[in-house]
C-alpha cells in the first residue's frame, strides 16, 4: 500500500438542515455519520455515541418528529430535513414535561442513555398518550439503560403520560 | 421499612430524604459533558491498531506509509513506547519480572493487544492510517482456557515469569479436615462462570495534552482510582505526580471496567509525540474485548449433616486472568473473602489459582468474584436441599448467621457489621407468597409447565481495605479511607470536593445532602463538582469509585471536613454571639444559641467575616479563610494477622433474591415472571438513590445469568463482540422488581450505613440459576454454569442429559 491511495473522501458534499429549528450548511465528507455532523461539527454533544451499529439508541435524535439512530445515518441523507436534538427539549429553561417526569422518578443515573431514552419516549407518547406498561417496555427495547434496570424509566414515562394528558387537558 | 435499631443523636434533616438529584438537570438537557464532548484547540484524534491474533511475536512493523498520509499527526508503536516509558510496575511477586508496556513491544498477548497508534485531524483519518501499517507476525499457539494455560509444558503467556500460574495459594481457617471426618455427607459443586461485563453505555475514553515548557502533561480520562492511576501514570512516564493534572471528568457508567492505566500512559506519550493534543474514545467493538470480567471455575466440598448443617467448606477457585497483570488476583482474593456468604461455617479453606491466558486482561466487573462465590455457595445450599430432601429455605434458615452473633467474625477475617438474615427471607418469601407460588407450580407442573422459583440470599461484601494486598505479597497500599476538601465560600454555601467520582451514582446528592445536615444549610447550598481534578481535588492511594466505598470512606471524609468548618463556624459565632461555641448549633442557615433563637447570626455573615475581617485583632478570633481537608482513614481496616486472616472488605449488606422464572418446553428460553429482592444496606441516605441502584444491579445480575457472554474460539477470538452477538437486557425483557427493605445499621460507619449498588448483581444470578434448575426439576436436569442460554439447555434435554456444565470442563 501507498501513502497516495485514492480514497474517495476528500469530495465533500453541501448538506443543509434545520436542527434545533437553526438552519445549517455545510460541506461534508460522505462518509461522516449524522451523529458526527451534530457533535463535532454543530457542537451538540447532548447527542452520545454508544454503540455505533445501531443496537443501543443512544444517538437517537427525530428526524422530521421520527426518531432514527443518528450513528446509522449518513449527513447527507438528512440533507433538507429537520431535526430535533435533546438541546431543544427545554424552553426558556423549563424541562419539558417528559425530562421533568425522568427528574422526579429516578428514570436516568449515568444520564448517557438520557437523551436517547427521552426523545424515543417522546416520539412514542405522541403516537401513543396513555400507554400500558408493557407497551411502554416494548416501544423503549430500543434504547439499552444499563444502569437502572428499566424500573425508574417505565415509571417516568407513565408519569410523563399522565403530566401530558393533564396538560391537554387544560 | 423495619427498624432494627435507631441511629444515635444524630440530627438529620436531610439524610433519609428520598432528595430528588442535583445530578440530573444537566444531564437531562444535554449538558453532561462527558470526555467525548470535551475539546482543545489543535485536538487530534487515535486510533488504534490492534493484534487480529491471540499469541504472537511481533517480527516487524512498518510505519512509514501512515506517516506519510496526509493529516496523521503522529505514528507510535511499542518501540518508542519502551525507549520513552517505564514498564508497569508488577504488583504481584512473581519469579521474573514481565516488562509490560502500553503497547505491545515484543509479542501481542490477546487479539486486540494494542500494537501502534495513530494521532490524525480527525478519527476517520487515523482509522484510514492505520490500513496503512504492515505489521508481520509470526504466531504461536494461542492459550484460550485455564486447563490449557495450567497444563505442564504449555508456551508461556509471559516468557519472563516461567509459568502461566501466576499464583496459586491455600489459606485454610479452623478445623477443616477435622469437620470433613466427622461429617455425615459431602456434599460436591462445580460451577463455570461466563466472562461478562455491564458494558457502560459510554465506552472508556480519555484526552491528552503535554506541555513542553514545562515537561508537565495533564489528562483527561477515566478511572476509578485517581489516586493509584496518578501514581502509576507518573511513573510510567517519568515524571513526578505533581507534573501530571489528571482530570476524570463524569462517566457514563463505570462498574468496575473504567480501568485502563496502559491506555492513558499510551495516549499522553502520543500527544507529546504528536505536538498537539489527541482525544482518543473506544468503539464499542474494543470496549467490549476490554471490558471483561475473568471466566472461572470453583468446586465446593461441603462437609455436613444428615440435618443440612454445614460444617466445613473446601472450595477450590480458578481464575482465567486473561493477558494482563493490571487487575490480576482481585477476583481469588474477593473470592476468599466472600466463602461463607451468609452462614455460619465454623471452617474454610480456599485453594486459588490465577492463571494468564491469551484472552483480554480482565477488569473489575460489579462484584470481582462476588457473583461466582455466591452462585458457588448457594448451589452448593440448592444441592444440600436435594441431598437431605429438605426445603431450599429451610437449609438456609437453618444455618444463616443469627441476628445475635453480630458483629460476626468469619473464619477468614471479615467482621460481619449487622443483619438479619432470616428476616431478609422471611419478608421475600412472604412477598412471593411462597406457599402459593408452590401450589402454582404444582399445577403448572400438571398442564406440562416448567415453572420454577428461585431462592438465594447473599452478603454482598463493600468498602476494600488494602490491607488485603498482604494475601498476595504486596503491602505498598493498606488502609481503606477518603480524602475531602471543604470550603465555605464568602457567601455562606459550600463546595465540596472528594477523591471520589461520578459515574451515575448520585453521590453529588448524596454528598450535599450529608454536608447540609452537618452545617445546618440546605442541600441546594452545598456544591459537589462533579469532575475530579488532582489540581483541586485531595485523594489518597485508596481514593476513587469502586467497591461500594462511597457510604463509608467518602461520607467519612465529607463529614470529618464539614465538622472542621463547624468548629470554625462556632469559633466566630462564639465571639460574635458572646457565648460558649458548645452552646451553638447551626441551624437553617443561622448559627443559634441553644435554646435562646433570637440569639443568631446568618452563617452566611460569619464566612464573609472569614473572608474579609483580616485585622490582627480580628484575624485572631478564627484563622482567616474557611478551607479545610479532611483524610478519613478506616479505624476497621486493619492490617492482616500471623494467621493471614484479614477483613477483606469492612461493609456488609445484605439480601434475599425470589425469582419466578418459566422455560419454555419447546424452545427452552427462561422468562423472568417476578423478581424480588429484600435487602438491608443500613441506613440509606437517600432511598430512592438506594431503590436505583438495587434495579440496576439486579438487572445486571439476571443478565449474566440468562443473557450476556463473551464466547471465544479455539484461536481466541472473540465471537461476541458487537451487541448484536453480545445480548443486553432490553426494558421488553425484564420484570419490575419488587421487594421491601430492613435496616440494621452499621456499627462501624458514621452514619449507620452499608455499601449498595454491586450488591444485587452478586446475588441476582444465583438466585436465577436456583429458579432454573427448580423448573427443570421434573427433567432431572442440575445447573452449574452460566449463562443459561436456550440453545445449550435444548441441547442438553434433547440429549438426556442431567448436568446444565460447560463441555471443555
Amino acid at each position: 500500500m501507498s501513502a497516495d491511495v485514492d480514497w474517495g473522501v476528500d469530495v465533500k458534499r453541501s448538506v443543509t438542515m434545520t436542527v434545533n429549528g437553526t438552519q445549517h450548511t455545510a460541506d461534508v465528507e460522505p462518509r461522516l455519520n449524522l451523529v458526527d455532523f451534530l457533535r463535532i461539527d454543530l457542537g451538540l454533544t447532548g447527542t452520545h455515541i454508544g454503540c455505533e451499529h445501531g443496537v443501543c439508541g443512544a444517538c437517537t435524535v427525530l428526524l422530521e418528529g421520527e426518531p432514527i439512530r443518528s450513528c446509522l445515518f449518513f449527513a447527507i441523507q438528512a440533507d433538507g430535513t429537520t431535526i430535533t436534538t435533546i438541546e431543544a427539549l427545554a424552553v426558556d429553561d423549563q424541562l419539558h414535561p417528559i425530562q421533568e417526569a425522568f427528574h422526579e422518578n429516578h428514570g436516568l443515573q449515568c444520564g448517557f442513555c438520557t437523551p436517547g431514552m427521552v426523545l424515543a419516549a417522546l416520539a412514542f407518547l405522541e403516537d401513543n398518550p396513555s400507554p400500558s406498561e408493557r407497551e411502554i417496555r416494548v416501544a423503549l427495547a430500543g434504547n439499552l439503560c444499563m444502569c437502572t434496570g428499566y424500573v425508574n424509566i417505565v415509571k417516568s414515562v407513565q408519569a410523563a403520560a399522565a403530566a401530558l394528558a393533564g396538560k391537554a387537558g387544560t | 421499612m423495619t427498624q432494627h435499631s435507631v441511629l444515635g443523636t444524630q440530627h438529620s434533616t436531610w439524610v433519609g430524604q428520598p432528595f430528588p438529584r442535583i445530578e440530573d438537570r444537566a444531564l437531562l438537557t444535554g449538558l453532561g459533558q462527558y470526555v467525548d464532548d470535551l475539546t482543545l484547540p489543535g485536538i487530534t484524534h487515535a486510533a488504534y491498531l490492534r493484534s487480529p491474533h491471540a499469541h504472537a511475536r511481533i517480527v516487524r512493523i512498518d510505519t512509514a506509509a501512515a506517516e506519510a498520509l496526509p493529516g496523521v499527526c503522529a505514528v507510535m508503536t511499542g518501540e518508542y513506547v519502551a525507549r520513552n516509558a517505564n514498564p508497569q510496575r508488577m504488583r504481584i511477586k512473581a519469579a521474573g519480572s514481565p516488562n509490560v508496556y502500553a503497547l505491545a513491544h515484543d509479542k501481542v498477548r490477546y487479539v486486540g493487544h494494542p500494537v501502534a497508534a495513530v494521532a490524525a485531524v480527525d478519527r476517520a483519518t487515523a482509522e484510514d492510517a492505520l490500513d496503512l501499517i504492515e505489521v508481520e507476525y509470526e504466531t504461536l499457539p494461542p492459550l484460550v482456557v485455564a486447563a490449557d494455560a495450567m497444563a505442564p509444558g504449555a508456551p508461556l503467556v509471559f516468557d519472563e515469569i516461567g509459568t502461566n500460574v501466576l499464583w496459586h495459594d491455600t489459606f485454610v481457617y479452623g478445623g477443616v479436615d477435622e469437620a470433613f471426618a466427622r461429617a455425615d455427607q459431602i456434599v460436591r459443586e462445580r460451577i463455570d462462570i461466563q466472562r461478562y461485563s455491564s458494558t457502560p453505555l459510554e465506552t472508556f475514553g480519555s484526552m491528552a495534552q503535554y506541555d513542553p515548557s514545562n515537561g508537565a502533561y495533564t489528562i483527561w480520562g477515566h478511572t476509578q482510582m485517581p489516586g493509584q492511576e496518578l501514581g502509576g501514570i507518573s511513573r510510567a512516564l517519568r515524571v513526578s505526580a505533581g507534573q501530571v493534572r489528571f482530570i476524570v471528568p463524569r462517566m457514563g457508567g463505570a462498574f468496575g471496567n473504567k480501568l485502563r492505566p496502559l491506555n492513558l500512559i499510551s495516549l499522553a506519550l502520543l500527544a507529546r509525540k504528536a505536538g498537539r493534543p489527541v482525544k482518543f474514545i473506544e468503539d464499542r467493538r474494543e470496549a467490549l474485548a476490554l471490558s471483561q470480567s475473568a471466566d472461572m471455575q470453583v468446586d465446593v466440598e461441603a462437609a455436613i449433616t444428615n440435618d443440612g448443617e454445614i460444617l466445613a467448606l473446601r472450595i477450590r477457585g480458578i481464575v482465567n486472568e486473561g493477558a494482563g497483570l493490571d487487575f490480576a488476583l482481585r477476583h481469588n482474593v474477593l473470592m476468599l473473602a466472600n466463602t461463607v456468604n451468609c452462614y455460619r461455617v465454623p471452617a474454610v479453606s480456599y485453594e486459588g489459582y490465577s492463571v494468564v491466558s491469551n484472552r483480554p486482561p480482565i477488569v473489575a466487573n460489579r462484584g470481582i468474584g462476588k457473583p461466582v462465590m455466591c452462585l458457588a455457595i448457594e448451589r452448593t445450599v440448592d444441592a444440600i436441599a436435594h441431598t437431605t430432601g429438605l426445603d431450599r429455605a429451610e437449609v438456609r434458615f437453618r444455618n444463616f448467621i443469627q441476628p445475635d452473633q453480630f458483629p460476626y467474625e468469619t473464619p477468614s477475617g471479615n467482621l460481619y457489621d449487622s443483619g438479619d438474615y432470616p428476616a431478609l427471607l422471611r419478608k421475600a418469601l412472604e412477598i412471593i407468597d411462597y406457599d402459593g407460588a408452590l401450589e402454582k407450580q404444582r399445577e403448572g407442573r400438571s398442564q406440562g409447565r416448567l415453572l420454577g422459583i428461585g431462592i438465594a440470599a447473599g452478603v454482598e461484601p463493600g468498602i476494600s481495605n488494602a490491607g488485603h494486598n498482604a494475601l498476595i505479597g504486596e503491602s505498598k497500599i493498606t488502609g481503606a479511607g477518603e480524602a475531602a476538601r471543604i470550603r465555605m465560600e464568602m457567601d455562606g454555601t459550600v463546595t465540596v470536593y472528594t477523591g471520589g467520582l461520578e459515574a451515575g451514582q448520585g453521590h453529588a446528592t448524596a454528598l450535599a445532602q450529608v454536608v447540609a445536615d452537618q452545617l445546618g444549610l440546605h442541600p441546594d447550598q452545598v456544591r459537589v463538582p462533579l469532575t475530579f481534578d488532582s489540581g483541586t481535588h485531595p485523594y489518597v492511594m485508596t481514593s476513587g469509585n469502586y467497591s461500594n466505598k462511597f457510604h463509608g470512606e467518602d461520607v467519612a471524609a465529607a463529614i470529618g471536613a464539614a465538622q472542621k468548618i463547624r468548629d470554625r463556624l462556632l469559633n466566630r459565632a462564639s465571639s460574635q454571639l458572646d457565648a460558649a461555641a458548645v452552646d451553638i448549633e447551626l441551624r437553617d442557615g443561622r448559627a443559634v444559641v441553644r435554646g435562646v433563637p433570637d440569639r443568631s447570626v446568618a452563617i452566611a455573615e460569619l464566612a464573609a467575616s472569614a473572608y474579609g475581617s483580616l485585622a490582627p485583632d480580628q484575624a485572631e478570633i478564627d484563622e482567616p479563610g474557611l478551607e479545610v481537608v479532611h483524610v478519613h482513614t478506616d479505624p476497621m481496616a486493619i492490617r492482616m494477622d500471623a494467621n493471614r486472616r484479614v477483613k477483606i472488605q469492612l461493609s456488609f449488606p445484605s439480601a434475599a433474591h425470589v425469582a419466578l422464572v418459566e422455560v419454555d418446553p419447546d424452545t427452552y428460553e427462561t422468562k423472568v415472571l417476578r423478581y424480588v429482592i429484600v435487602h438491608d444496606c443500613g441506613r440509606e441516605i437517600n432511598p430512592m438513590i438506594v431503590d436505583g441502584q438495587i434495579h440496576g444491579s439486579v438487572v445486571h445480575g439476571i443478565a449474566a445469568a440468562l443473557l450476556e457472554e463473551f464466547v471465544y474460539d479455539a484461536e481466541g477470538q472473540l465471537l461476541s463482540g458487537s451487541f448484536m452477538d453480545y445480548l443486553k437486557p432490553t426494558s421488553a425483557d425484564v420484570p419490575m422488581i419488587e421487594g421491601d427493605r430492613l435496616a440494621t445499621l452499621s456499627p462501624f460507619t458514621p452514619l449507620g450505613t452499608k455499601s449498595v449498588g454491586e450488591g444485587a448483581a452478586v446475588v441476582a444470578p444465583a438466585a436465577i440459576a436456583s429458579a432454573v434448575e427448580n423448573a427443570l426439576e421434573p427433567l432431572g436436569i442440575r445447573i452449574g454454569a452460566l449463562p443459561i442460554t436456550p440453545s445449550r439447555l435444548w441441547t442438553l434435554a434433547s440429549e438426556g442429559g442431567a448436568r446444565y456444565g460447560h463441555a471443555d470442563n
